[in-house]
């Protein structure tokens, strides 16, 4: 799959869509994702993680986690992961404001990761164009991960 | 776990390492995150305007603050056998390669409820300025057993 993922985010701009387009309620597509541990520890180099629970199979098996598990930030990858091209959070200038996040079950390598995802409410604030989107990730037991809001500020 | 929640103080502060910001760094998170977008990578984009704001050059992912807070939260959580529950952030100012940027947290609350026991911090993000480049809040649980 990631050998697939579109690195130019200009490629379909054109199919995204704008503030103007987004309705607030209405859930965005999104994919299921297998997550890897390569992926995961790929994200955990680019933020300096290096817990063993996230490297040492035989540490972690002595934890309660009774195995290799991702941080809790690895929503920050599997927004993208979980996402289509089309999707609106890849506009090119989109500016993130702020996120919240809570923690449920921690994700595993090799869990099919699925994602319900909306455009929540959106509003005009000294002039820049907001959009507050909520999402929640699952695992393929249907357990929630995490759930999250994000605030973004939307290209013109 | 019970003891490591009544040894918490409010006031208690933690911090996790510095982080130098490259272009290198930048790069490696987009392909951590897959997040590509020209905000991070198109020099010529980033002289454009953002509605009020000028960046004049690619910034830093906001979201790689949120993984240094949480990588901070984590290690001071794990050896006590806290579970990080919650983070909230807002991003106040643009953080640019050659900057450095330290996470901190303050015990803000201890809070016991029917089936928990909770800690709130006030989390921070400066630059090697001491500018607040995020701010937020979090939480850990402590469970029973």
């Amino acid at each position: 799959m990631e050998e697939e993922f579109e690195t130019d985010f200009w490629k379909d701009a054109e199919r995204r869509k704008m503030w103007d387009d987004i309705v607030p309620g209405e859930f965005r597509k999104t994919i299921p994702y297998v997550l890897t541990l390569e992926a995961i520890q790929r994200y955990c180099r680019a933020v300096g993680e290096d817990h063993p629970l996230y490297f040492d199979e035989s540490y972690a098996r002595t934890t309660r986690y009774n195995g290799l598990i991702a941080p809790p930030s690895i929503h920050i990858l599997l927004m993208f992961a979980c996402t289509p091209v089309d999707d609106w959070m890849r506009s090119p200038g989109t500016i993130n404001a702020g996120q919240s996040w809570s923690y449920n079950v921690p994700a595993r390598p090799s869990d099919t990761i699925s994602l319900q995802a909306r455009a929540l409410d959106k509003f005009i604030k000294k002039a820049r164009l907001f959009v507050v989107h909520d999402n929640v990730f699952f695992n393929q037991h249907g357990q929630v991960i995490c759930s999250g809001r994000g605030w973004t500020i939307r290209p013109m | 776990m019970k003891q490591a929640f009544d040894e918490l103080e409010v006031g208690q502060a933690i911090e996790g390492p510095r982080f130098a910001v490259t272009r290198v760094t930048i790069r490696e998170f987009c392909e951590a995150s897959l997040d590509y977008n020209p905000l991070h990578l198109d020099d010529e984009f980033m002289q454009g305007r953002f509605g009020k704001t000028e960046f004049g050059g690619v910034i830093m992912h906001g979201m790689t603050n949120f993984g240094l807070i949480t990588r901070m939260l984590t290690d001071w959580l794990y050896p006590r056998g806290g579970v990080h529950r919650r983070l909230e952030t807002r991003w106040l100012n643009p953080v640019r390669p050659g900057d450095s940027i330290q996470p901190r947290g303050v015990v803000t609350a201890k809070q016991a409820t029917a089936k928990g026991r909770w800690v709130t911090l006030h989390i921070e993000v400066c630059n090697q300025r001491g500018e607040q480049v995020a701010r937020g809040e979090a939480m850990a649980e402590f469970p029973m057993a």
